[in-house]
């Protein structure tokens, strides 16, 4: 027994095939069983196939999408957080700089420092008329 | 006038488009072929009647990432022949085939003729008998190996196809053939002398 005779051997099991009833059965289960997986699936899967769907050219895969979707979602996050952070990042600045005006004047050290400097000046500008 | 029937690529499109209908067609077209590879790897027409609906259950998921760098045809079998390794190592039972089933077109076959033709019904009983041994040797091969003998001897499917399907080198497509036979040549050969 040679290799031809293997090769020969091999060949007539392309023969062994269900009866012709099996494939035209078999469409008629397959569309079953997709019914059946819509069906069981949950709503949101549903939701995102027909967005895809919508959204997509149809050659664009799936996994493709899903990553467009999740680079879009946290740069959105990522520009939101940093609008925030801005926001907070500024508002002590402005509180140390602006006087509070409860606080009393005379006691902070800045005012202190300052009314002197002033009285000064306006003496000095006396002395000179 | 006669109709002809729509090329692979254009049910593709049209499936892809949301016609589920073209999808069919596809199934249609493609089942009888992938049986009988998925068959010739399991020896199971159970697992086969599984897996051939898983498969195209698998393919009608992904068919929009499908972007037409392979044939159809191609991408098809890639499914079939991954799901069914994945498949076969999962499952530890080894099944016999039977050929109870085989399709009468086999006594049209050339091969099939004149390995009969010499008018001794022991030698048609013989060959019988060789086709189940010989079954019982393709289920002693690798899940890998197998794939290649079904792809290549029984299926007729050129090198180079198998080898874009398995992703490997035409290569080793053909070292894996070479293994393949020379393990079946001996395993027949054991059984001739008996």
């Amino acid at each position: 027994m040679d290799n031809n005779d293997i090769s020969k051997l091999l060949r007539l099991k392309r023969y062994e095939q269900p009866p012709a009833e099996y494939f035209e059965n078999f469409l008629a289960e397959f569309q079953l069983r997709q019914r059946v997986e819509v069906i069981h699936r949950p709503f949101f899967q549903i939701a995102w196939d027909r967005l895809c769907r919508f959204l997509t050219p149809p050659s664009m895969p799936r996994l493709a999408m899903a990553g467009s979707f999740a680079v879009a979602v946290i740069a959105t996050g990522s520009v939101l957080t940093w609008s925030d952070s801005e926001t907070e990042g500024l508002s002590p600045t402005l509180t140390q700089q602006a006087p509070a005006p409860s606080s009393p004047s005379k006691s902070s050290p800045a005012v202190q420092y300052v009314l002197p400097a002033e009285v000064v000046t306006y003496a000095s500008a006396r002395r000179s008329f | 006038m006669e109709t002809l029937d729509p090329p692979d690529n254009q049910l593709v499109e049209r499936t892809q488009a949301g016609d589920a209908r073209a999808f069919d067609e596809l199934v249609v077209r493609f089942s009888p072929r992938l049986y009988g590879l998925i068959y010739n790897m399991t020896a199971s027409h159970e697992d086969t009647n599984d897996l051939l609906q898983e498969v195209f259950a698998k393919a009608y998921r992904s068919i929009r990432g499908f972007q037409g760098k392979s044939s159809f045809y191609t991408w098809m079998h890639t499914i079939a022949v991954n799901m069914t390794i994945n498949f076969l190592k999962k499952r530890n039972r080894r099944k016999t085939m039977s050929l109870d089933d085989v399709d009468n077109g086999i006594l049209n076959d050339p091969d099939f003729i004149a390995a009969t033709s010499n008018g001794d019904p022991s030698h048609s009983a013989n060959l019988g008998e060789l086709q189940i041994k010989l079954n019982e040797s393709m289920l002693k091969l690798s899940n890998e190996h197998r794939a290649v003998v079904t792809m290549f001897d029984i299926q007729g499917m050129p090198h180079a196809e198998i080898a874009k399907i398995l992703k490997i080198s035409e290569g080793t497509v053909r070292s894996r053939l070479f293994y393949a036979h020379k393990q079946l040549q001996n395993h027949l050969q054991e059984f001739i002398k008996k």
